[in-house]
């Protein structure tokens, strides 16, 4: 497979895990501190709420006095029990109804059931991805009305500002991965990735940095009420307060389990991306293969996995919550045996016990949230892993203190260089070899024998495990990744365009290209023709990869890319391999003429290009068998070369 | 908004700004009519129209449209709607029983219980309770108050045990029913998409569809939601409407007219509302596309050191979509949250307004208030019936408007998704379509023309014959129409004039999977899948042996670097098999279409990137096994072209001419000089007599060489004598 499939992680490594998201968030702490203190803000309606009823009931349907109230009143709402004290029944109405009424604009709250909270209820599929569209744009607020509608902005634009950091941080990375850890990417797992696992972020920032702030804070508010107006009865206190540690006594023997079990939906969700996003890639060798039907069934099945291993997370957070449901009900049972016993007493009216439901449930609310914590840093953990794994793999090489690099004068210098594979797959070793500006240079040899490679060193896509590249003179390590590239032209063994027009493609290579010098390389490539004939010239769009021109056309193309340039060093990896005789005749030709002042290394096949180079360099095994010219090579009778030749002629003669 | 052009001045100018969406796919197609626009978008990629504009909002979509919609989802409900009536029919039933008992039971715990009333002589029946206790007297002991709350408590704890786990497993029921609508709708789309021909592909980013089948597609699962999660909000708010015209109608006015205000904000937001949320998804799609087509041509990017162009419009592309989101759940949340506060400000004044009433013990108006609460004037009771009421009105409406938002974006979601499910493949089976005849009579081109583009014709009248036995070789400059001559064979598109039989018939009456069976194709471009190697050689015949595998990349002279590999047959390959030279892959394809077995094989280039000892070995290989069966070879190397029965030289989409390679030699046309150019005829002067050099040292060598390869055909070839040009 691809990635390494996440490892299992534990407790330590992911409070680590959080350490880093907080710091992922630090640039936004201003938005942070904004929606903590909004959060904070939001639980007061829970204190506010139980009184309007209260006043209304009692002091307008029953006509009672306040200053008769056992109750003794919050000091917040003192300034309206005041006023009602010395009013009638009506003038104390419409007091309470525009304290209500503003409570209800500002946070869109009038009664403890008649509440309004800003919810996020857009629709979201059933399995990680589908849901994960939603946590990127995660906004909630416990109020509604005015404040609520600027915490839902608040967060949501914290969310979006969050996430938008972070796979713009990804992005950047899957981009400077080095060639040899990308050759093991699959795109669609990139995509996933980045689309869908990214959003783990902020859900781990609201669930894991804000909702330990906020929810003691609210807990501590409803107890410090409670205990306002119930303090005599310290069994209610108590067992509030015992709702903390229950909640977190059932949540954690979980949390490994949900994280696993996270970490399987999201691999599989990912194993989907790649199913879909290859077919779609491939379609051409789908269709002409007769193959749709087992591409529908490898699709089919992977889809539906991802929606099975989704239903047994579903499963997981239901038994849990079964369980702390269970717990919360035998506490509640205890402590409403508790209260009925006053109730028969005459300790406690029913009034009473309404109110302090009420607040139990409130509690039990912030409890589970408290307690849900861990749980959700390990179900998003999944998510965090597989972006931070690939955050964490080392980027292409940069030294810290680039050497600029002048324009190259002289040429390259190999010394003994050797080069693995990350996977241990020694591609080449100790291949010393000079190329020189003024030079044509070809690479030969049988397919697999690292020509390819080798040629990626010029340009430094890969870096020498051994020896090293000097370009005139200065070790091509220490020198500037980009200064570097920007003096080789690269032409890729398979043609890569982009989705725009033919002008752009070219442009490529040169952003700034006149329409001349787009002509003059195209003619070069002998693009010039089939361009001229299209129905837009050079603004002719391209379609998904290329779309409808032809391998050779494509390849043309990507040769005039790396014409327009005009850059000292030019590689060409195969470039007439799909080039009808003609125009690689002429190919070659321009490449001899440019070899004058540059340096024009290639690796080919055919002779006809091969014997004008000045010097031949025969790989084989990820060695360098034999050098020189054409006719110093040929004329090693049983030389590595002249079979090659040989060999050659005969299949052609 | 800004001109992403502005920002990103070269190279790419066909970007999308706000309301201007590069592909003209969608563009085309959204709306109403997807199946017309679908073909539109086709013909509109070969137009060039790519940066074209589309108007800015999507054909607004009215109450009628979203019913079509429901009707067009249908299909994909109707194979969970046994299910689903099952699942609803249970539910239903559940709610019969238990709401009842739960009435009983909340009457016994407040009213019995906590207050002391007596039971009814039925509930006490019910608990096998004794009468002379609980029923005649006038109010209720402790003692026995407290057998009552036993009773209680043991019942409620024993029917939540009970019906928990019921409640637990009818959810994950719905969840597991949605899921299997939503892969019924999503496998259809891929499904759909792979079908279409390469006409669609080159104009439809793959980012795209996988946006649709994922973000799109579960669309269809709030679908199912939104048939039944409105119904009891319905309910209450009726129920409620109805509480308040028996204790007072004039608050039922007033409610309604909130109502009223309600649904007419509701309504004149509506739009705007369809348009940020198909913006939010148009931009989500976009920018997977943007994520897909950067990853798929990294190499280039890193070639020309555009990272921080890519970088820049990667963050662009994001940064928008994040911008329409926000405005589409904003545009949402306000109508939401205004709508709460309009609909329970007449709930707050019917909660005062009743303990006003309340508090003057004012009589009921009507005569049904009797009836329905018992009493007979305002009193703390009928206060707490409003107020229930009034809340309950309250929340229902405005969970309705929150669900009306929800549903808004559900209805745009579903729209994109059906537009790729319900796509026309170009080329579809006839419905008479009989199972390929066999290949006795051959393959035959008749007068045959195609152009991807109506004014850029690719093949003109072509007449052709494939025999069984024999091998044609299509040779030609770049872009002469061979490749597509190819995909016509394979139906991936049909002929515009003329037609392709074989055994007779046109291969418009074949099952295309019975004809693409009967065919293997190496293609020139070299795809493969990030499977094993095997899993890439079988590709095409799943069932295949190890032994088979291992056969077919023999005659492909694979096995011998297959073996080399990691893991050998069972190594991983990356992304299409990149760990392997191209010269590798192009093998890997070739034992790909030869373990097809198939009588028709075509190899499009099949050697270009192989050196010249191993391309000897494969075509030597493959004609061995080629026999009796039509092959077809695309080639530019003369190696592999002068072994071909028959060469077939096209240009310009016609075919020049034919014959084999003597006799083409020998006329001194057009292939005489492709001959010339391919054996390096056009070197100059000085090179010439190195070239020539070259030649006698070869031709010393030759004859051995020749020996061991049993080369007949060469050494009669006329081809072997070179002109140089002096």
């Amino acid at each position: 497979m691809s990635e390494p499939a996440s490892k299992p992680i534990n407790n330590r490594e992911a409070f680590k895990l959080l350490v880093r998201v907080l710091g992922y968030a630090l640039p936004f702490k201003g938005r942070v501190m904004t929606k903590t203190a909004l959060a904070l803000v939001g639980t007061f309606p829970a204190i506010l709420l139980p009184w309007p009823a209260k006043l209304l009931i009692d002091h307008v349907v029953q006509g009672k006095s306040p200053e008769d109230s056992p109750t003794q009143y919050p000091f917040f709402l003192q300034p309206l029990v005041d006023a009602i004290a010395s009013a009638s029944i009506t003038e104390s109405a419409t007091y309470v109804f525009w304290w209500v009424s503003l409570t209800l604009v500002l946070i869109g709250a009038w009664h403890t059931r008649g509440r309004d909270i800003a919810r996020d209820e857009f629709a979201e599929g059933h399995d990680a991805a589908t849901r994960s569209e939603k946590q990127a744009n995660f906004a909630y607020s416990f109020m509604g009305g005015l404040l609520g509608w600027i915490e839902f902005r608040v967060t949501m634009r914290l969310s979006q500002v969050l996430n938008h950091h972070v796979r713009s941080r990804l992005f950047e990375k899957l981009q400077r991965l080095p060639m040899a850890a990308m050759d093991d990417r699959r795109i669609g797992d990139s995509i996933y990735r980045v689309m869908y696992d990214t959003p783990s972020i902020s859900q781990v920032l609201y669930r894991v940095g804000i909702t330990p702030v906020v929810s003691p804070i609210g807990i501590a508010l409803s107890i410090w009420v409670i205990s306002l107006s119930y303090g005599h009865l310290p069994f209610v206190v108590w067992s509030l307060v015992a709702m903390v540690p229950l909640a977190l006594l059932v949540t954690l023997p979980f949390s490994g389990t949900v994280r696993k079990q996270a970490q399987r939906a999201r691999d599989r969700g990912a194993v989907t991306t790649v199913a879909m996003e290859e077919g779609s890639a491939n379609v051409l060798a789908v269709q002409s293969l007769g193959a749709q039907g087992r591409e529908r069934e490898r699709f089919a099945s992977d889809s539906w996995d991802s929606y099975e291993e989704y239903r047994r997370y579903i499963k997981l957070w239901l038994a849990m919550i079964f369980l702390a449901v269970a717990c919360g009900l035998g506490l509640g049972v205890w402590v409403w045996f508790n209260l009925t016993d006053r109730v028969f007493a005459g300790a406690l009216t029913v009034g009473d016990l309404s109110v302090l439901a009420a607040y139990y449930w409130q509690v039990a609310f912030s409890a589970g949230r408290l307690g849900s914590v861990w749980i959700s840093l390990q179900e998003n953990v999944a998510g965090l892993q597989r972006v931070f794994a690939l955050l964490d793999m080392p980027g292409e090489h940069q030294p810290d203190h680039p050497k600029p690099l002048p324009a190259i004068r002289e040429g390259y210098h190999f010394e003994n260089v050797g080069f693995a594979y990350p996977d241990g797959t020694q591609a080449l070793s100790g291949v010393t070899l000079e190329a020189h500006r003024g030079q044509m240079v070809a690479l030969v040899g049988p397919a697999g024998a690292g020509k390819t490679t080798l040629a990626y060193m010029f340009a430094r896509y890969h870096q020498p495990s051994e020896g090293r590249v000097l370009v005139d003179g200065v070790d091509l390590t220490d020198v500037d990744r980009d200064a570097l590239r920007k003096q080789v032209s690269f032409v890729f063994q398979e043609p890569v365009l982009i989705d725009a027009t033919i002008a752009d493609n070219i442009r490529l290579g040169k952003p700034d290209a006149t329409l001349e010098e787009m002509r003059e390389a195209a003619e070069t490539a002998g693009a010039l023709e089939f361009i001229e004939h299209m129905p837009q010239g050079f603004d002719t769009p391209l379609g998904r990869n290329g779309g409808k021109l032809s391998v050779g056309q494509k390849q043309r193309l990507s040769i005039a890319r790396a014409l327009v340039r005009q850059a000292p060093v030019l590689v060409l990896d195969e470039p007439t391999a799909a080039l009808d005789p003609e125009t690689e005749a002429q190919l070659v030709r321009t490449l001899q003429k440019a070899s004058r002042d540059k340096l024009v290394v290639v690796i080919a096949h055919r002779l006809s290009t091969i014997r004008r180079a000045d010097q031949i360099l025969f790989v084989r095994d990820g060695h360098i068998d034999e050098r020189g010219s054409h006719l110093e090579l040929m004329s090693r009778p049983g030389g590595a070369y002249r079979r090659f030749v040989e060999l050659q002629s005969v299949a052609a003669a | 908004m800004r001109s992403p052009n502005g920002l990103h001045p070269a190279p790419f100018p066909c970007d999308v700004s706000d309301d201007v969406v590069r592909c003209p796919f969608f563009a085309a197609s959204v709306g109403s009519e997807p199946d017309i626009g679908a073909k539109q978008g086709q013909r509109a990629v070969n137009d060039g129209r790519e940066n074209g504009a589309r108007p800015a909002s999507a054909v607004p979509m009215t109450f009628r449209g979203l019913m079509r919609l429901m009707w067009r989802t249908l299909p994909y409900l109707k194979q969970a709607s046994r299910d689903l009536l099952l699942l609803g029919a249970l539910a239903l039933g559940l709610l019969v029983v238990v709401v009842p008992i739960a009435l009983v039971f909340y009457d016994l715990a407040y009213n019995r219980m906590l207050l002391g009333k007596p039971l009814a002589a039925y509930q006490a029946g019910l608990f096998r309770l004794d009468p002379a206790i609980f029923v005649d007297v006038e109010a209720l002991t402790v003692e026995a108050r407290e057998v009552l709350r036993m009773r209680v408590v043991v019942f409620v704890l024993g029917a939540a045990a009970a019906l928990a786990p019921l409640g637990l497993l009818f959810y994950l029921w719905w969840v597991r029913l949605q899921q299997r609508v939503n892969q019924a709708l999503r496998v259809q789309m891929v499904q759909q998409v792979q079908a279409m021909s390469m006409r669609f592909h080159s104009g439809a980013p793959i980012g795209d569809s996988i946006y649709r089948a994922y973000q799109d597609s579960a669309m269809v699962t709030s679908l199912m939601a939104m048939m039944v999660k409105p119904l009891p909000w319905v309910v209450f708010t009726i129920l409620a409407l109805l509480a308040f015209l028996a204790l007072e109608p004039r608050l039922c006015l007033l409610m309604i007219a909130s109502y009223v205000v309600m649904f007419l904000i509701a309504r004149a937001m509506t739009p705007g509302m369809r348009t940020r949320f198909r913006t939010a998804r148009e931009t989500n799609s976009e920018l997977t596309s943007r994520i897909q087509e950067t990853m798929a041509a990294l190499k280039v990017v890193k070639a020309f050191g555009t990272e921080s162009v890519e970088q820049a419009r990667f963050e662009e592309a994001s940064e928008r979509a994040f911008d329409a989101a926000c405005r589409a759940r904003m545009h949402a949340t306000s109508l939401q949250l205004v709508g709460f506060v309009i609909v329970a400000l007449p709930a707050v004044f019917t909660a005062v307004y009743a303990a006003v009433l309340a508090g003057r013990e004012a009589p009921l108006r009507a005569g049904a208030a009797v009836g329905l609460s018992g009493y007979t004037a305002w009193s703390l009771a009928a206060f707490s019936l409003a107020v229930g009421r009034a809340i309950s009105a309250s929340r229902a409406v405005s969970r309705l408007v929150t669900y009306w938002s929800e549903t808004q974006d559900m209805a745009v979601g579903m729209d994109r998704a059906l537009l790729h499910a319900d796509l026309e493949p170009e080329v579809q089976d006839d419905k008479e379509a009989i199972p390929f005849p066999g290949l006795q009579a051959g393959v035959a081109f008749r007068g045959v023309s195609f152009a991807y583009q109506k004014d850029r014709p690719v093949l003109s009248k072509i007449d052709l014959e494939l025999k069984a036995g024999e091998v044609t070789a299509l040779v030609g400059p770049t872009g002469s129409g061979k490749s597509t001559l190819v995909n016509l064979l394979l139906r991936l598109f049909d002929p515009d004039e003329g037609r392709i039989e074989i055994g007779g018939t046109d291969l418009r009456k074949l099952q295309i999977e019975s004809l693409r069976s009967n065919v293997s194709i190496a293609l020139q471009e070299n795809l493969l899948f990030g499977t094993t190697i095997a899993e890439n050689i079988r590709y095409a015949v799943p069932d295949a042996s190890d032994e088979a595998v291992q056969a077919a990349a023999k005659v492909a002279c694979a096995d011998e670097f297959i073996q080399e590999q990691q893991g050998g047959y069972h190594g991983e390959l990356g992304e299409r098999g990149s760990k392997l030279s191209t010269g590798q892959r192009q093998r890997l394809s070739i034992a790909r279409a030869v373990i097809k077995d198939t009588p028709i094989l075509v190899l499009d280039e099949p050697t270009a990137s192989l050196d010249a000892e191993t391309e000897m070995k494969v075509l030597e290989n493959l004609a061995t096994w080629g026999q009796g069966r039509a092959i077809v070879v695309i080639a530019h190397r003369l190696s592999t072209i002068r072994r071909a029965d028959k060469i077939v030289y096209l240009r310009d989409g016609s075919i020049v001419e034919t014959g084999t390679h003597a006799e083409l030699v020998q006329a001194g046309g057009a292939y005489r000089r492709f001959v010339d150019l391919e054996q390096g005829g056009d070197l100059d002067p000085e090179q010439g007599r190195e070239a020539q050099q070259d030649k006698a040292q070869q031709g010393a060598k030759q004859d051995k060489a020749q020996q061991g390869a049993k080369q007949d055909k060469a050494q009669q070839d006329p081809g072997g004598v070179r002109e140089v040009p002096l």
